[in-house]
């Protein structure tokens, strides 16, 4: 007999407003922290261990945050939001001072992508008006743009990644149309094409090992695709779901298991490998928004959250016992 | 003889004996003592300081006493005696003594005051001199001893009286602390022994036979002296090696007696006083270490073997060879047993301290030779570490450490070795003596369990890490602490709501009494607790806590005690209530808390937690939720024993009840002291732990929510909280989680609405953000369910929208007095009111006029400030307040529910309805719709319903006539008043007729609640004319006297407030009927006033219209 899905392990309340985004930084189990982003602007850091905020970052005005994550530690961050601007904050020894802030130009919801080119020095995509901008962080020095020629519409979703074998840093990119593109970022041109979805395309994960990818958009699928030797997008399968809409799509660390938010409340898991549904995790009452897992070292601390529009996240430990 | 001072001195000096001149001997500091005394002058000036003018003194008195022996002679003499000085008495020593001992060996039989007067005589003489000769010391000596015995039988105390023996066994004492070292020493050569076993037998026998305490003790005392141990303030000879030596040799021939007889003195009549019983065990111990003594056994060949040439006294020599020392200590074994088993538990603290003494005495002289008496010894010891005196604790504590000390310099573990052997054996002994032995008794062996601990210290890890130690002291703990739960009051006992409880401060709660099976007393209680601690403070905390745990899971029948166990051992590992004598580095935070996590995961585990706790709880929800128990525990655990079921079933009997109410609250009691054990760490665990407590805390059971409250406070205190209202509101979030999550899972976790509500209950409005979505939750929960889980939920409700209530007080004051009541005026704290009313009204008045024009312009400034949602949304409503929502959404389901078959939860959900309008009251947009909606249903409980849910809605009624005024007024006069009235008129008659029965039928009820609330409906709703001549029309009938009392109270209540509504009218309506007096008109111009009650005779209503009249004018 099958299990009875499990609950979460526990809720997040008190942000007052819907999860956005969310980020684990789990590498000192000690002091295992998660950022939230609100629709209201506010950047909670909740501590996983008192399951309380420790601190409420204000710094966009209000206006609703797409995006955080941290770089490096846990005390460098990076919030994105829809004031147009792209800040990181110094969080360390209690601090929380903005010590950049980048105007993006862009009021959409495409999150952006940061990437660890060498030690201490990583690569950041964000989406600008019409085109991705990539810049080098810490210093903010600008790489490149990258315009597709072709008109595909408002930048969805992005994904750096760095491929074996010396070439250099890759990005896929989502579009309105619903077509996605595998950008060489030294050669600023587009290698790859390909549609995938016939509605704007929403979310996306890659698996750099495997070379897969799978992405969600406003229907009631979810593809994937792989990149073959030749660097072309190639579709894979699908997976139909019951109720259309998924927000976002998030693949483990151990590339086991696969994370998606829907539309219809329910956050879904399934094998990484076929695609295969494993669960349908029943809580919260309106949109999930957002789904991530965590970066812990050990695997069996592991959790996963999501974030939703009825203002709650919840953090759920599954599938770490084997 | 005439010497001075100096030269009787110097003479004193050269004649003592060498031995003197090198040691110090008793006899020669007393010599000292008198000179020095004459040198400064202390002693008293009257006495005759010359020997010659005292010769002369005393010489008539001395002679008459040799010629005639008569009793005035002797006092003659004893009186003269006291003229002399101690120096004087000294050379005249010999002398004087002559008269008295003649006396004595005179012979034929002489009257005992005679005797006793020589005696007294002779022991002035001794105590202030010293003995120089052997002669003479040995010749009193006999001389004496003779006076005690029998002159038949030597050996046997004459029949002399009381008083003869105790100054006999005086001189006594005096000749032997008056005697010179080394003649002193001369009294134990072989060739003494029969004269000494004589005077020995002879002063056992008054010890052991002797009625007058005072003489027993003198003769134990004068044993002491023969010992040379004798511990008065006197100066006291030293004794040597050699000399002890001697000593212990001659004593040897008499320890068996001497033992024996103490022994039984000892253990003879417990009332025999506490001083005689002491002196008998210095005794013993003296002797015993005296003769038993290590050193002098180590070296006994050597020194005794000239004890050939003897003769016939040599035969009665004992030689302390090694089997000797083998068999005596055997003997002495036994007799130490009897005197510890009988003493220990003495009830006078010095015989306590004496027995101390005793151990400490032998452990440290004889513990090689006594090698049997060891464990009995450090039993005594240890038994007596936690004595209730604190002197015997402190010496006790003092030569324990003392013999560690000793025994960790050489070979230790044989000591130790000891203590875990004994530790072993009471263990095992220990059910069986706490089954048999009297309170006392149990106390006494559980302080000596607690001894054995606290010596063996941070030894008791090692100790436990035998499994067979182990075993033997968790399965003793497990028996001895079994509880009594016979009591069918446990279960009986309820508490009325959960929350009035959660009110009670610290101080009005008290930790339940526990009853177990095998002791009453509260201190073998507190005793054992203290072992507990011990252990867990000692012990290794992992592995005590996986043998209880491990105890725990496998039995149901230890399952409390195990708890009972852990609880006080994280305590203890704490150091929480230990008095530790050693500082010991405590277990380190981390694991003490890995230790509590896992307790507590295993107590408020699903089937250790739900367990059932009544029977009469036939809930629907707690059957289905112990059926699915029933499941889980049958799918989920295969070892799952036949115990672990029985729970689950219906039909469990009182017993396994009060069974599992006691684990609850033991287990209740363990969180509070593993928070106390944590302190502010606990906090973290909070978010686990509380929300269990809680739901404890609104338990039915009067005993498991009081123990609920006692550890919620414990957790207050131990993290830091001030008070409940404090924990609860500032860890809501952690609570709040846990809800959420159980009321989707409610077959399980049943009590989450409870806590809910508790939570409420304490909380205040900065949880309206956290709570938001768990009252959606509720709602959602309800809506799948109501059949089932209606009361639950419209428990919680409630509870909800009291705490709305409360935490956003409604502003009354623009809305209750927009509509006044002419009536109202009167009163005079309403003339500020009332003029400000008018003026608002004035305004109204003026700006309603104005705003006929454009009634636009005025609606516009107030969209100003939304403008930004309204630009974005222009269909959009501004979005109301949480609070408001809430209130509206619950108001929602109170019209499905109001209708519900159950009174209980029509009445709850007629009270909600009535908060809810409290709080919408300010958003009247909201709230009239509401009220529409709500309108048929209420309808129905106003007219077609009991009689409690009439007064019920009759009260909802009013508060809805105070917030919506003119929305109801019409409807209320329409449908509500005509068949009320209707009723009370078609009543009337049957209950003027009826008899006292009638008070009991429904009918009546019914009557009765729609009197009482006709009156406040009225003036709450400002009903108009008509409405109240309905009204009072309906009322009248109920004037009548004939009516019963209490429809005739309330009925007058009713005209009571409408007369507050309306004055004239009633005075006119009652006018009519009744009235009492004629008007004449002031003129003749006027008419006459006619009213219809006028000239009427007495009636039926005189009575009720006169007293209401009275209240009109």
């Amino acid at each position: 007999m099958a299990r009875p899905p499990p609950t979460p392990l526990f809720v997040l309340r008190g942000s007052g407003a819907p999860i956005n985004t969310l980020h684990f930084s789990c590498q000192e189990p000690s002091s295992a922290l998660l950022f939230s982003g609100s629709g209201k602007g506010a950047i909670h850091v909740w501590n996983l261990h008192t399951r309380r905020a420790e601190r409420v970052l204000e710094g966009h005005g209000g206006s609703s945050i797409v995006w955080v994550n941290t770089i490096g530690s846990k005390e460098t961050l990076i919030s994105q939001a829809r004031d147009k601007r792209l800040c990181t904050w110094n969080l360390s020894e209690g601090r929380s001072d903005v010590t950049q802030s980048i105007f993006t130009g862009s009021v959409g919801f495409c999150q952006g992508s940061v990437m660890e080119m060498h030690p201490q020095r990583w690569l950041l995509a964000y989406p600008a008006e019409d085109m991705e901008e990539l810049v080098e962080l810490p210093s903010g020095v600008p790489v490149c743009s990258l315009k597709p020629d072709a008109k595909l519409g408002m930048l969805m979703c992005v994904k750096l990644w760095q491929p074996d074998g010396g070439c250099g840093p890759m990005l896929l990119a989502g579009y309105e149309d619903g077509s996605l593109a595998l950008w060489d970022v030294a050669q600023r041109q587009i290698l790859s094409r390909l549609t995938t979805h016939p509605e704007p395309l929403l979310c996306l994960d890659f698996d750099p090992v495997g070379l897969r990818g799978v992405s969600g958009s406003a229907e009631r699928a979810v593809s994937s695709w792989v990149l073959d030797g030749q660097q072309n997008l190639q579709l894979r399968d699908t997976v139909e779901l019951v109720n259309p809409g998924i927000s976002q799509l998030r693949l483990r660390m151990d590339r086991r298991i696969l994370a998606s938010a829907g539309w219809d409340h329910r956050i879904r898991l399934f094998s990484w490998k076929k695609l295969k549904p494993l669960a349908v995790l029943q809580y919260h009452t309106d949109t999930a928004l957002c789904v991530t897992f965590s970066d812990h070292k050990d695997s069996r601390l592991g959790l996963m959250a999501a974030g939703s529009k009825d203002q709650r996240i919840s953090i759920w430990s599954v599938y770490n016992d084997s | 003889m005439t010497y001075d001072v100096g030269g009787n001195e110097r003479r004193a000096i050269d004649s003592m004996p060498q031995t003197c001149s090198k040691e110090v001997c008793y006899a020669c500091v007393r010599q000292k003592r008198l000179t020095s005394a004459g040198n400064l002058h202390f002693r008293r000036m009257s006495q005759i300081d010359n020997a010659k003018v005292a010769f002369a003194f005393l010489r008539p008195a001395c002679v008459l006493l040799t010629r005639e022996q008569s009793i005035q002679n002797v006092q003659q003499l004893n009186a003269q005696l006291r003229e002399v000085s101690d120096l004087a008495l000294q050379q005249l020593q010999e002398y004087v003594l002559f008269p008295l001992r003649f006396v004595l060996k005179t012979p034929g039989s002489k009257r005992e005051n005679l005797i006793q007067a020589v005696v007294e005589g002779i022991e002035y003489v001794l105590s202030n001199t010293c003995v120089h000769s052997w002669d003479l010391l040995q010749e009193l000596f006999s001389e004496l001893c003779l006076c005690l015995s029998s002159p038949g039988k030597p050996g046997k105390p004459a029949s002399v009286s009381e008083d003869l023996k105790a100054a006999v066994i005086q001189s006594l004492d005096a000749l032997l602390h008056a005697a010179y070292g080394d003649i002193a020493l001369q009294l134990y050569k072989p060739v003494m022994l029969p004269g000494l076993g004589a005077a020995i037998s002879l002063l056992l026998a008054l010890a052991e036979e002797e009625k007058s305490r005072k003489v027993q003790a003198a003769a134990l005392k004068c044993l002491l002296i023969l010992l040379l141990q004798c511990d008065c303030k006197e100066p006291h000879l030293w004794v040597g090696q050699e000399e002890s030596c001697a000593l212990a040799t001659a004593f040897a021939c008499f320890l068996p007696g001497i033992t024996q007889v103490l022994t039984r003195v000892i253990t003879g009549d417990m009332k025999q006083g506490h001083a005689v019983t002491v002196k008998a065990i210095k005794v013993w111990y003296r002797t015993v270490g005296l003769v038993m003594a290590d050193e002098q056994l180590s070296n006994a060949d050597s020194s005794e073997a000239s004890a050939a040439d003897l003769g016939k006294v040599g035969e009665l020599l004992v030689k302390r060879t090694q089997t000797w020392v083998k068999e005596t200590s055997e003997k002495v074994a036994i007799l130490l047993k009897r005197i510890t088993s009988c003493v220990s538990v003495h009830q006078h603290w010095k015989v306590r301290l004496e027995m101390v003494n005793l151990s400490e005495n032998l452990l440290s002289t004889c513990q090689k030779s006594l090698k049997q008496c060891i464990s009995n010894l450090l039993e005594v010891l240890v038994g007596k570490l936690n004595d209730e005196n604190s002197a015997v604790r402190d010496k006790c504590s003092a030569a324990l450490e003392a013999i560690a000390l000793r025994n960790q310099t050489g070979d230790n573990h044989t000591f130790n070795d000891i203590l875990s052997e004994n530790l072993h054996s009471l263990a095992t002994s220990l059910p069986r003596l706490m089954r048999i032995s009297d309170d006392q008794h149990k106390l006494f062996i559980l302080n000596v369990f607690l001894g054995y601990l606290k010596v063996l210290g941070p030894k008791v890890a090692m100790v436990l890490n035998s499994a067979a130690h182990l075993q033997r002291i968790s399965k003793a703990l497990m028996q001895v602490l079994e509880l009594d739960i016979t009591d069918v009051r446990i279960v009986e006992e309820r508490s009325s709501s959960s929350l009035e409880h959660t009110g009670l401060g610290p101080h009005e709660l008290y930790t339940q009494k526990k009853h177990f099976v095998y002791f009453t007393d509260a201190n073998i209680f507190s005793s054992l607790q203290q072992i507990c601690r011990f252990l867990g403070y000692y012990g290794n905390l992992y592995l005590l806590v996986d043998h209880f745990m491990d105890l725990y899971r496998e039995s149901s029948v230890y399952r409390k005690q195990c708890a009972l166990v852990l609880n006080e051992i994280i305590s203890g590992a704490a150091g929480v209530g230990l008095v530790a004598k050693h500082k010991y580095g405590p277990v380190s935070k981390d694991d003490l808390k890995a230790a509590v996590m896992s307790i507590i995961e295993e107590y408020t585990s699903l089937n250790n937690w739900h367990l059932p706790t009544n029977s009469v709880e036939s809930d629907r929800d707690e059957d289905s939720h112990f059926s699915h128990l029933r499941i889980l525990s049958i799918t989920n655990s295969v070892q799952e024993n036949h115990n672990q079921l029985l729970p689950a079933k219906k039909s469990s009997t009182v017993h396994q009840m009060n069974s599992n109410i006691w684990q609850i609250c033991i287990q209740l009691e363990g969180i509070g002291c593993f928070a106390v054990a944590l302190g502010v760490d606990f906090r973290l665990l909070l978010m686990t732990t509380l929300y269990p407590v809680l739901e404890k805390a609104g338990d039915e059971t009067l005993l498991i929510s009081h123990s609920a409250l006692c550890s919620l406070w414990d957790i207050c205190r131990a993290c830091g909280y001030s008070s409940l209202k404090e924990l609860i509101n500032m860890n809501s979030d952690y609570l709040l989680n846990d809800i959420s999550l159980n009321l989707q899972r409610l077959s399980l976790h049943p009590h989450a609405p409870r806590v809910l509500a508790v939570m409420f209950y304490h909380s205040d409005a900065s949880l309206l953000p956290l709570v938001g979505d768990v009252v959606q939750d509720v709602l959602t929960a309800l809506d799948l369910s109501y059949d089932e889980r209606a009361p639950v939920f419209c428990a919680v409700l409630h509870s909800l929208v009291k705490a709305l209530v409360r935490w956003f007080p409604a502003k009354l004051g623009e809305k209750k007095y927009s509509a006044p009541a002419g009536a109202r005026c009167e009163d005079p704290l309403d003339v500020r009111q009332f003029l400000l009313d008018y003026h608002k009204l004035r305004c109204q008045a003026e700006g309603l006029l104005e705003d006929e024009g454009d009634t636009g312009d005025i609606e516009k400034p107030s969209t100003v400030p939304d403008s930004d949602e309204d630009l974005e949304d222009p269909d959009k409503k501004p979005e109301l307040p949480s609070h408001i929502t809430m209130a509206k959404d619950v108001l929602e389901r109170c019209i499905h529910l109001l209708s519900d078959p159950s009174l209980r939860l029509r009445l709850k959900v007629l009270d909600v309805l009535e908060l809810c309008v409290c709080v919408l009251q300010s958003h009247e947009d909201v709230l009239l719709p509401l009220v529409h909606r709500c309108w048929p249903a209420l309808l129905q409980r106003l007219t077609n319903d009991d009689p409690l849910a009439v007064l019920w809605a009759i009260k909802v009624l009013c508060t809805l006539g105070e917030t919506c005024g003119d929305f109801l007024r019409k409807r209320v006069s329409q449908e509500v008043l005509p068949r009320l009235t209707g009723s009370l008129l078609k009543q009337a008659p049957l209950s003027a007729k009826a008899g006292p029965i009638y008070a009991h039928t429904l009918a009546f009820k019914l009557q009765l609640a729609v009197l009482e609330g006709l009156g406040t409906l009225c003036l709450r709703l400002d009903l108009a004319d008509s409405d109240l001549d309905l009204v009072s029309e309906a009322c009248l009938p109920y004037l009548s006297c004939r009516q019963p009392a209490r429809l005739q109270e309330a009925c007058l209540s009713v005209f009571r407030h409408l007369i507050k509504v309306d004055p004239d009218a009633v005075w006119f309506m009652l006018n009519e009927l009744y009235c009492p007096r004629s008007y004449e008109p002031p003129h003749s111009d006027l008419h006459a006033v006619r009213l219809a009650g006028m000239g009427r005779p007495k009636n039926e209503y005189t009575d009720n219209i006169l007293r209401l009249l009275a209240e009109i004018h």
